[in-house]
């Protein structure tokens, strides 16, 4: 177990989250996906505090602020689907073309 | 016995995210992302990081895959709506190989350079103590006060803006 180890990891959380965002078709699955990358980057935090050690702490406290971003992103996510869902009664994101330069 | 341990957790974790963002029904694939999270918490104590565990549990899994489920079962009948529109096998292959060319060269990279951040002896940090956490988190000189506090009013902020993303309009409401 050794930093080696746990930046594989991350980068692989990375990939899963990439090839999540490119094959589904819903804005829910996406958010998914983006879950998983932000997960691998919170691995990746963790691994550097605990084997670099230069500063633990500061460490620990990166992930919590990922996490608080996060859910503020999930808060604003539902919203945006709710009121999308009541306008179109679907989540194709082929087909919510409103933003479309 | 530690490094076998980590084989077992990062071969669920991998299954587990891999099933998270593949599985046709998006109601299976948050379920399966509890999962994954619930073995990155295992992961954190394997790292003696205690807090973030506790906090990946509490806020994750309590907070931000509660809402997701929330927003699945508010809007796909039971998260099956996504397979009238799937994507078909040889397109999936296609896109699969971009992620796969970006994880291939970038552990070359990391295998081929010779980084001394990667090489040097490493010694183990202590363990982190929640005392240690709120200290550094408010304190004045070299702490995270002022993003502790920007994050607060971000928080708010969302909150308020999420509320009034998602009101209904008056006139809509009435056909509704």
């Amino acid at each position: 177990m050794s930093l080696s180890h746990f930046i594989t990891l991350s980068l692989i959380l990375c990939a899963i989250g990439v090839y999540g965002i490119l094959t589904r078709r819903n804005l829910i699955g996406i958010l998914l996906s983006v879950e998983v990358i932000l997960n691998g980057a919170n691995i990746n935090f963790a691994a550097f505090a605990h084997f670099k050690a230069a500063d633990p702490t500061a460490g620990a406290i990166f992930p919590i602020f990922v996490m608080a971003v996060s859910a503020c992103e999930m808060a604003v996510a539902l919203a945006i689907i709710i009121s999308m869902y009541r306008q179109k009664k679907r989540l194709d994101v082929y087909r919510l073309e409103e933003l479309n330069g | 016995m530690s490094d076998f341990l980590f084989y077992v957790l990062a071969t669920m974790l991998v299954l587990l995210s891999l099933m998270a963002v593949s599985l046709p029904n998006l109601l299976h694939g948050a379920v399966s992302l509890i999962g994954s999270f619930l073995v990155t918490a295992a992961l954190y104590i394997m790292l003696q990081l205690e807090f973030v565990a506790l906090a990946q549990v509490m806020l994750y899994i309590g907070g931000i895959i509660i809402f997701m489920l929330i927003i699945i079962l508010l809007t796909t009948g039971l998260g099956e709506d996504d397979s009238l529109n799937r994507i078909s096998l040889g397109q999936r292959f296609k896109r699969a190989l971009i992620p796969m060319g970006l994880l291939v060269s970038l552990l070359l990279f990391i295998g081929k350079t010779p980084s001394p951040l990667l090489q040097s002896a490493t010694h183990r940090a202590a363990p982190v103590t929640l005392d240690d956490i709120g200290f550094r988190l408010l304190s004045i000189d070299n702490g995270f006060i002022i993003a502790f506090e920007v994050i607060s009013i971000l928080l708010l902020v969302a909150l308020v803006g999420a509320v009034v993303i998602a009101r209904k309009d008056k006139d809509e409401g009435e056909e509704a």
